[in-house]
């Protein structure tokens, strides 16, 4: 009865479409001599919209990508650059593979956004292939969600072979005799534990989180060089030193905290 | 005409340099996650809270090892990761240069080796995390007995503490029922039967 089900069994697997390679030796080509504009056609197989805003503003003039002769064009006819942003819905495969068709080759197929690198957010949706590359073979995976424009007009730039690509697959091995560092050693655990619960409570978690590491930098601070000043004299400093408001009242809290547990007050 | 000329001089240039000079990104700004290997303990935090499954983790008990790894083409760079990483090992950063030609320049790696448990002998944990989590309770430890102890409490597997809290549990019962029998001296035997 209950056997487990394999997912991959309810799916259906498409063959990607595949090149040959004439027009393999003519895409190389495009690419080492493209001496022109490129015109890039969007193909928006089911995402958000979140990632053709950022297309829009990539060739605002703030960005301007037009500078690099990159123009976005109304039809797949006049497109050399593919642009899929998406999942890829099961409703926009063919749409999708027809705008592919009617691109004149070579073309290049830029894979935008999460989405489209492997479907993202919505990867094991039922109705979503999960990647423009289960449909066609793409050339270049521009990574964010949305990319910003500026990691838009990089990625542009990595498919017309401008510049190089940063990231490099990496496989990291424990070595032998490997420790994590234990932080802050020197302020008790369970102190340590209300003051990141405490700024965390204030100021989110991200946020609070950063606070509480600087506050307690500062207590670490105290210990090590106990000069002439208390204390609260050098909390009563940093909350002085402090220009935002908001700031200097967590901190403040922060300070209040520690003298509760100095005097052994429960939290 | 002149007045317009003004205008686009006073204005100046809109235009960003990028790419051809480094782009100025805002502050805490959630570029692609950074991943210290060295500081990580493979805990899974971060895999249990990333919304997007961007990263797993697989535990190979076989070759006694778990793989951690990030698909920054699946990360939607929400952060969740570096708030729920205990050591601080996975940190969003200033880089938004993450385009690739190829899928697998897309993931990193990270192996870390299993320890056994000190009781039944099977790997249970990564061995960092029960580094780490031993001497983070011997932190608190009042001496080197405690600490002793705790480190051989957090190097034990769920399936053997339970066991041994059960006998714990069974022998406490007994011997408080012993107690309870003798002090009312004349009729032990039928209490003995009772559960704790
Ligand atoms: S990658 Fe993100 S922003 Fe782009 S379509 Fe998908 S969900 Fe929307
Ligand atoms: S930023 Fe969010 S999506 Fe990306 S790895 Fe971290 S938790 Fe996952
Ligand atoms: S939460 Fe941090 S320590 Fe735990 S596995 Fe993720 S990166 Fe490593």
């Amino acid at each position: 009865m209950n056997v487990p089900v394999d997912p991959k069994t309810l799916v259906a697997e498409m063959t990607p479409v595949s090149t040959s390679e004439q027009i393999a030796t003519m895409k190389k080509a495009l690419l080492k001599s493209i001496q022109r504009s490129a015109y890039v056609y969007r193909v928006d197989c089911g995402g958000c919209n979140g990632c053709e805003i950022e297309i829009f503003s990539s060739i605002t003039p703030v960005f301007d990508a037009e500078r690099f002769g990159i123009k976005v064009v109304a039809s797949p006819r006049h497109a050399d650059i593919l642009l899929f942003t998406g999942a890829v819905t099961r409703s926009m495969r063919m749409p999708a593979l027809r705008a592919y068709e009617a691109a004149p080759d070579p073309k290049i197929v830029v894979s935008y956004g999460a989405c489209g690198c492997t479907g993202g957010i919505f990867h094991d949706l039922y109705c979503v292939w999960g990647g423009t590359d289960h449909i066609v073979p793409v050339d270049v995976y521009i990574p964010g969600c949305p990319p910003t424009p500026a990691a838009t007009i990089h990625g542009f730039a990595v498919a017309l072979g401008l510049l190089e690509q940063k990231l490099k697959a990496e496989t990291h091995v424990e070595a032998a005799g490997e420790t994590a560092a234990l932080p802050h050693p020197d302020i008790p655990y369970a102190l340590r534990v209300r003051l990141e619960r405490e700024a965390r409570r204030m100021a989110g978690y991200r946020q609070g989180g950063d606070i509480a590491e600087e506050f307690m930098a500062l207590l670490e601070g105290h210990a090590h060089t106990p000069g002439s000043f208390s204390l609260s004299e050098r909390m009563m400093e940093a909350i002085g030193e402090e220009r935002d408001p908001r700031r200097a009242e967590i901190i403040g809290r922060l300070a209040d905290v520690v003298q509760q547990a100095v005097r052994g007050e429960a939290a | 005409m002149l007045k317009l000329l003004k205008e686009i001089f006073r204005t100046g240039e809109a235009t960003v340099k990028y790419p051809f000079a480094p782009m100025p990104v805002c502050k805490d700004f959630r570029g692609k996650p950074e991943h210290k290997a060295e500081d990580c303990i493979a805990c899974a935090a971060c895999t249990v809270a990333c919304p997007a499954n961007a990263i797993q983790m697989e535990t190979d008990t076989a070759a006694g090892t778990r793989t951690w790894s990030i698909n920054y083409g699946r990360c939607v760079f929400c952060g969740r990761c570096e708030e729920s990483c205990p050591t601080g090992a996975i940190r969003l950063s200033d880089d938004f240069e993450l385009a690739v030609g190829s899928k697998a320049d897309l993931t990193r790696k990270a192996v870390f080796t299993l320890a056994d448990c000190a009781c039944c002998g099977k790997p249970f944990a990564p061995a960092k995390e029960v580094d780490y989590v031993a001497r983070l309770l011997s932190q608190s430890a009042r001496g080197a007995e405690e600490a002793d102890r705790l480190r051989l409490t957090a190097s034990t597997c769920p399936a053997c503490k339970r066991a041994q809290d059960v006998q714990q549990i069974a022998g406490m019962g007994i011997a408080r029922q012993m107690e309870a029998g003798l002090s009312k001296a004349g009729k032990p035997a039928k209490e003995l039967e009772t559960t704790p």
